[in-house]
């Protein structure tokens, strides 16, 4: 499972991030890191990129971003 | 002020080496302020420092610079802005340049400018900040709205927990700002009393810290003086791929001894493990000082994005506001261009001929002058009045959080030509003017998606190609004036897409910028923080563009009239290149000289090709006739048409509302009473030839002012030759294509 794959107001709980370089270390600075509890709150309206909750706050990426960040759903 | 600048490094060097802070006296106190973007630092710094804030570029590139220097309880300080950033590794140039500035330059102390209403990730940012070694007084900012929604922050507990001091500021309502400075002034003081705490990351991280401390200490003796330690040691092992290149210390075995221990403990990933245990000290630290409400309201950015970014609504609402922002640039800022145009082509003119007259110049020295000299002031000035405008609704829009959800909306579709959601806003101010839309580019953080849009904008056509086209169109398809028109729009948005892929393909190969960017709440940007940036930005553009224009205006002026007193137009130096490139647009089917002379003459304007023509091919002599009004004329007039122009835009701003555009109205009356240059082309040109002219001219090189902007933005001459390369070849081959094709087609030739 990954971030892409969940729906607006699925929650999961990041377990991976397949990431690499600048990339992988952009998510680390914006809190996206191994065990946080994430949220997607919206798609655009042309389906990408999503919105998501992380951290208190709210942060877009493309869903080819997304894709590389394994979650377990929770709830 | 170099001495001064050497002397303080010797100090620094001296401090270091002691490993004591000795109190600043008298000498200015330098002050770097960083924080995370959307924690409201552009607000607080103008909050504090309004008029004396100073915008530039940091050195060589083309990030914005502020700084502001002013007295304050009997010193001065000096206020630099780093760029926002959320971090500081090694990867973007906001990053960079914030790192390079506090490690290299060594400010006295650190404003951190933390969103309370975003706790966790703005003590991210603090975490890395105290490892510099720098004292740090934290600005609470936002205060108010937290409070507002009920949190609840243990401002001491902060203080207590990382050893430095923490004010609450909110920099919209000017509060916490002279507790803030108390501060500082404080902290430099005593800058020994006031180093942040170390932080403890952990047993694990603090022993490869400590062996690789002693380690260095024998092997890189200099190194421990040049840098801060702890930063050093913690960027090493998190593997920083341009400090290990600074100072050279890259995969070594002392490196690996270090880390062998940590490895095995935590993987492989130490940078992980390190953005791992930063933000767990800063989500610990969150969790101890702040108390959140138990029950969440929904908050009002919440309920604006149901609506703004709604799967339906989403669309039609930012094209809606896409439109009203243009109208409002275009339309609020035209009037005041008419009237500086009119103003420098008139009355000034007028008074500079006098005044030259006055002491018996010789004539070409008066043409010279008034021709070029004061036209090309005006050619900058007619800008001025637009770049404002852009650079209000633009900075409103960032300001405000809609240019993020811009970016959201439209990134889909700008993703697929390699561009960036936030590119679509100066793409559409093209339409209206390529100059402040280049401009507009600076709000794209990526150097690739910054670059590859300002190459694409001019082709989108902008207003003063229309009286071109207006021109030609009334002259040979006054029937199918509307779809000749919209062609050439539509050629342009089409041939724009086409080079996004070809450029995306070749000078832009290889993984596009990834698209990471907070959602900020909406805010309210207070007034006086918009007038402040709209005027800096604005009044950058006038010294840094209006000495180029300037000079360009001027060689305009040498080609257009040298040499002195030839009859005909066609043996001054640009009726001479005009023949001279004549022939390459033969195939074009517009191979004489007056249309070569006129394109090179649109290069300071595009409009000029118009003029041109009809200085060319109309002989005009209306204008010596007319009786010069006086110098109290002149004066009345430029008051009575400015009270006119200020009218004329408000008017504007009510009827934006309306389908009409101004600006096309006025280019058709215009172009009507030129009906004697329409009768003149229509015996010059074939219909065919005529298209492809018009094809020619949206699409060749922008202006001397978007070139100028360009460069500009840019930061170097080299895109300017891609632009120049790139517009030349497809504009030629575009009207190629439309001529031979056409004639293929037996429409003529």
């Amino acid at each position: 499972m990954n971030l892409a794959k969940l729906k607006p107001g699925e929650k999961g709980r990041i377990t991976g991030i397949g990431a690499i370089g600048p990339l992988k270390r952009r998510l680390m600075d914006m809190g996206v890191l191994v065990g946080e509890e994430v949220k997607v709150i919206k798609v655009a309206p042309m389906g990408d990129p999503i919105e998501v909750f992380i951290k208190s706050y709210n942060l877009s990426l493309r869903k080819k971003e997304a894709e590389g960040i394994a979650v377990e759903v929770s709830e | 002020m170099s001495v001064q600048a050497s002397n303080k490094r010797q100090e620094e060097v001296g401090e270091s080496q002691r490993g004591v802070l000795r109190p600043v006296e008298k000498r200015t106190i330098t002050v770097a302020v960083a924080g995370n973007p959307n924690a409201g630092k552009s607000t607080l710094i103008n909050a504090i420092a309004g008029t004396k804030l100073h915008v530039g570029n940091w050195p060589g590139v083309t990030v914005e610079k502020k700084e502001a220097s002013f007295d304050y309880g009997g010193r001065r300080i000096k206020l630099v802005d780093l760029p926002g950033t959320y971090s500081l590794s090694p990867y973007t140039q906001e990053e960079i340049i914030a790192r390079d500035y506090l490690v290299h330059e060594r400010p006295d102390l650190i404003i951190n400018v933390v969103d309370a209403t975003n706790l966790e990730r703005n003590l991210y940012l603090t975490v890395q900040l105290m490892e510099l070694g720098i004292p740090v007084v934290m600005a609470l900012n936002i205060y108010d709205e937290a409070e507002a929604k009920g949190y609840r922050i243990d401002v001491q507990g902060i203080e207590q927990m990382l050893g430095i001091t923490v004010v609450p500021t909110s920099a919209t309502r000017k509060s916490g700002l002279d507790e803030l400075l108390q501060s500082v002034l404080a902290t430099a003081d005593d800058p020994a009393g006031h180093i942040p705490q170390q932080l403890n990351y952990g047993e694990d991280i603090e022993a490869a810290a400590q062996f690789m401390a002693e380690s260095l200490h024998k092997s890189h003796p200099s190194l421990v003086d040049k840098y801060p330690k702890r930063w050093l040691l913690l960027k090493l092992m998190e593997g920083d791929g341009n400090l290990q290149k600074e100072v050279n210390i890259g995969q070594e075995a002392l490196l690996d001894e270090a880390l062998h221990h940590l490895k095995r403990a935590h993987g492989e990933d130490i940078e992980a493990v390190m953005a791992d245990t930063r933000y767990s000290l800063a989500s610990g630290l969150t969790r101890e000082v702040l108390q959140k409400p138990e029950l969440r309201k929904t908050e009002l950015t919440e309920k604006i994005d149901r609506v703004v970014l709604n799967r339906f609504l989403g669309i039609p609402i930012f094209l809606a506001a896409m439109w009203i922002t243009f109208k409002l640039t275009f339309d609020l800022s035209k009037p005041f261009s008419d009237w500086i145009g009119t103003m420098i082509s008139g009355p000034f003119k007028r008074w500079a001929e006098a005044l030259v007259g006055f002491i018996h110049a010789p004539d070409w020295t008066a043409s010279l002058v008034t021709d070029g000299i004061i036209s090309g002031v005006g050619n900058v000035l007619v800008f001025v009045p637009v770049i404002f405008a852009m650079m209000f609704f633009i900075t409103f829009l960032e300001g405000s959080g809609y240019m993020a959800r811009a970016a959201f909306v439209m990134d889909r579709a700008m993703h697929a030509i390699g561009l960036h959601g936030k590119s679509f806003i100066p793409m559409l101010l093209g339409f209206g003017c390529n100059v402040p839309a280049i401009y507009a580019t600076r709000t794209l953080e990526n150097q690739r998606d910054k670059t590859l849009t300002a190459l694409l904008i001019p082709l989108m056509s902008c207003g003063a190609r229309l009286p071109v086209y207006v021109v030609f169109i009334g002259a040979f398809f006054p029937s199918h004036a509307g779809t000749v028109l919209w062609s050439l729009y539509v050629m342009g948005i089409a041939l724009a897409i086409m080079m996004g892929f070809i450029f995306k393909r070749t000078l832009f190969r290889g993984e596009a910028p990834m698209f990471i960017m907070e959602l900020p709440p909406y805010r309210m940007p207070t007034f006086r923080s918009l007038m402040i940036h709209t005027w800096e930005k604005g009044k950058h553009f006038l010294i840094k563009a209006g000495t180029y224009i300037l000079a360009f205006s001027v060689i305009a002026w040498f080609l257009l009239n040298l040499p002195w007193g030839v009859e005909h137009k066609k043996d001054s130096y640009l009726g001479q290149v005009g023949q001279v490139v004549a022939p390459a647009l033969k195939p074009l089917g517009f191979g004489q000289w007056e249309a070569g002379s006129s394109l090179i003459a649109g290069l300071v304007a595009k409009e000029i090709v118009v003029g041109t023509m009809a200085e060319i091919y109309v002989k005009k002599d209306e204008d010596k006739k007319k009786e010069k009004p006086t110098f109290a004329e002149d004066l009345k007039e430029v008051g009575i048409s400015f009270a006119k122009a200020s009218k004329d835009s408000l008017a504007n701003v009510v009827s934006t509302a309306g389908i009409t555009s101004i600006s096309a109205d006025e280019s058709a009356e215009k172009a009507a009473e030129r009906n004697p240059l329409r009768e003149e082309l229509k015996k010059q040109y074939t219909p065919l030839g005529a298209y492809a002219f018009i094809v020619f001219v949206l699409l060749y090189i922008p202006c001397v002012v978007a070139i100028v902007a360009m460069v500009q933005e840019l930061g170097s001459w080299k895109w300017f030759g891609v632009t120049f390369v790139y517009q030349m070849a497809l504009a030629w081959g575009a009207a190629f294509i439309v001529y031979q094709g056409g004639r293929l087609l037996g429409l003529g030739g």
